[in-house]
């Protein structure tokens, strides 16, 4: 599947048949992407899609077992120093150095990128007060809160100022603010130009941030699009969450049965969509079965989500 | 993708720099245990087992003046050891710390090159500490237990020596999952040599097979080096430094392409 748009842009990355198995185990299975500059691209995708190894192969930490990877127009197979110099990462799991403090967790990872002490300096000041970090500076990388930890990996992986920047998890483990922060210093990194390249298990932040994304399953895309095209692609655009009795549940299903799509989440709950959500709760409440809850709502990724995997978003 | 990877020297001095930043914190008290464990060693076996051993010493030397230099060369060993083992674990499997830097410019083949290096930094750190002492403690007493100028290349060699231990440490980490392997390796590498390789009695004396099996076994030569340092070399001993050099050139890059398979998957 290929995930497409604006063909002229010039896109700072792009995956033909990328291919990972671990052993005889294939994580993923041939993924078609193309990323352009100055855009926000997501994946999306159930525990053990295989994200994690795919934004690996993007930062050098796994290599293809199959297929063409070029980043920054750089092939990842002869270019990784170069590939590296001009990425930032925030891996899903923390490798803060602990045996430094938060300020200095910046500045010996800006040394690894060769930069003046100067330019480091500067950017580590900057960055700690972009994260709202500035506080802490001296704090041991201990005594940081789960978030604060988040919030200095997001910091580190800008230091080296990145064209792109890949992001895996960014806000797993954030409070509602600090995920605001962070959506906020996002949204203010891709106007300045960076390429943004994240994974997530937020709907919400999917929606908010991302120009275009993909949902991955089993290894493989599985869906493309922007959040608007995913939406009107997949699901009828209005929902009804009934609650429903657990005894009175078949009979609901058999009245929604004429509705675009059901999905059951739960043992009590349907999820029915629609064109026309009034006159399918019209049919509900004229057919008599007894509904404990009911809820209107326009069809979000989530749903997408719900209807290509199965699986809700975890939220 | 199976070519052979050649450490960059930019790299390998970036991983050594962080942990120079670190230890300059810490020095004082990691630095503590490390020389005064050879002092030890020093007093209990030159000084107390020094006492049974009938004048005249070994090879005209007091036994305390014998143990010194040998000690130097164990010290070394130890320290590079304790590096390479638990310390790069904790780093690679614990605190993912090469996680980390891999995914800046510096490639993982760097970071155990970096790793040689710090090693053999600390080595040649514990060991000055320690070189300085015996000067001090041989002038005190009276007895000195450096005797020749040609120490003022001790240094340099437990550098060296501290990269072949390290090198050595290095290859069993990238071998094993499991912390506690670690005490195979002690028992049947570390402390076997430490104590067969002529740090305490020479043993070029005994029947074969024992110095042609000595002969094949770094800590032996790393004695032999600092023993004719501290007292005056023969020209024997660049056959040492030569074992020294080649065991470690030929050593070196197995475990830096078995840490990046490691590392990167
Ligand atoms: N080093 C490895 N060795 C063997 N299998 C692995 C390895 N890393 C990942 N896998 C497997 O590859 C699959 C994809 O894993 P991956 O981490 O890419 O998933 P993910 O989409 O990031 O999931 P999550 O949402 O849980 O982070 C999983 O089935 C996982 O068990
Ligand atoms: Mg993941």
């Amino acid at each position: 599947m290929n995930a497409e748009r604006n063909t002229g842009a010039e896109s700072t990355l792009e995956a033909r048949a990328l291919k990972k198995s671990y052993g005889d185990f294939e994580a993923v299975k041939g993924v078609d992407f193309r990323v352009f500059g100055g855009e926000c691209f997501g994946f999306l995708g159930p525990n053990g899609a295989g994200k994690t190894t795919t934004m690996k192969m993007i930062y050098g930490a796994v290599i293809p077992t199959a297929g063409e990877l070029a980043v920054a127009g750089l092939d990842v197979y002869h270019h990784e120093r170069e590939i590296k110099r001009r990425i930032g990462v925030v891996p899903q799991e923390n490798n803060l150095d602990d045996e430094l403090k938060v300020r200095e967790n910046l500045l010996i990872y800006g040394r690894y990128y060769d930069l003046p002490r100067k330019v480091v300096l500067q950017r580590t000041d900057e960055l700690l007060d972009f994260m709202q970090l500035s506080e802490k500076a001296e704090a041991t990388v201990e005594q940081l809160s789960g978030g604060m930890k988040r919030r200095l990996l997001i910091a580190r992986a800008l230091i080296n100022d990145p064209e792109i920047v890949v992001l895996d998890e960014p806000t797993t483990g954030l409070d509602p603010q600090a995920r605001l922060l962070v959506w906020d210093r996002l949204r203010e990194l891709t106007t300045e130009g960076k390429t943004l390249i994240l994974t997530t298990h937020y709907m919400e932040e999917a929606a908010r941030l991302c120009d275009r994304l993909v949902i991955m399953e089993g290894g493989l895309i599985i869906a493309d699009g922007t959040p608007g095209e995913l939406v009107e692609e997949h699901v009828s655009p209005q929902v009804l969450e009934l609650t429903a009795d657990h005894r009175s549940l078949e009979e609901l299903l058999s009245v929604v049965e004429g509705a675009d799509s059901v999905e059951r989440t739960g043992d009590e709950t349907v999820l029915v969509y629609t064109e026309d959500a009034d006159t399918l709760l019209e049919n509900v409440r004229s057919s008599g079965v007894d509904i404990e809850n009911t809820v209107y709502r326009q069809a979000g990724l989530e749903d997408v989500f719900l209807r290509l995997t199965g699986r809700r978003l975890i939220e | 993708m199976d070519t052979i990877r050649i450490p960059s020297a930019r790299g390998s001095f970036r991983v050594w720099q962080r942990n120079v930043t670190i230890f300059r914190k810490y020095w004082k008290t990691i630095l503590f245990p490390n020389f005064v464990e050879p002092l030890l060693y020093l007093a209990a076996l030159g000084l107390g087992l020094g006492a049974f051993i009938q004048q005249g010493g070994i090879n005209g030397q007091s036994y305390v003046q014998f143990v010194a230099p040998g000690l130097l060369a164990s010290n070394a060993m130890f320290a590079a050891s304790f590096e390479s083992t638990f310390n790069t674990f904790v780093k690679l499997k614990i605190d993912k710390i090469y996680d980390a830097i891999i995914t800046t410019p510096v490639n993982a083949e760097d970071v155990v090159a970096g790793e040689y290096l710090w090693a053999g930094t600390r080595s040649a750190l514990y060991g000055t500490a320690f070189l300085a002492m015996i000067v001090v403690l041989g002038i005190v007493f009276r007895e000195p237990l450096v005797t020749s100028w040609w120490a003022l290349l001790l240094p340099l060699m437990l550098l060296v020596i501290g990269i072949m231990f390290s090198v050595l440490g290095t290859l069993f980490t990238s071998l094993i999952e499991r912390i506690d392997l670690y005490a195979y390796y002690f028992t049947l590498v570390v402390t076997p040599l430490f104590l067969l390789s002529g740090v305490f009695f020479p043993v070029d004396n005994f029947p074969a097979p024992v110095p042609q099996v000595a002969w094949f076994t770094p800590l032996y030569h790393a004695v032999n080096v600092c023993r004719e340092l501290a007292t005056g070399p023969s020209p024997g001993v660049l056959v040492d430094v030569a074992w020294i050099l080649v065991f470690t050139g030929v050593l070196a890059l197995i475990p830096v392409q078995i840490m990046r398979r490691r590392l990167i998957g």
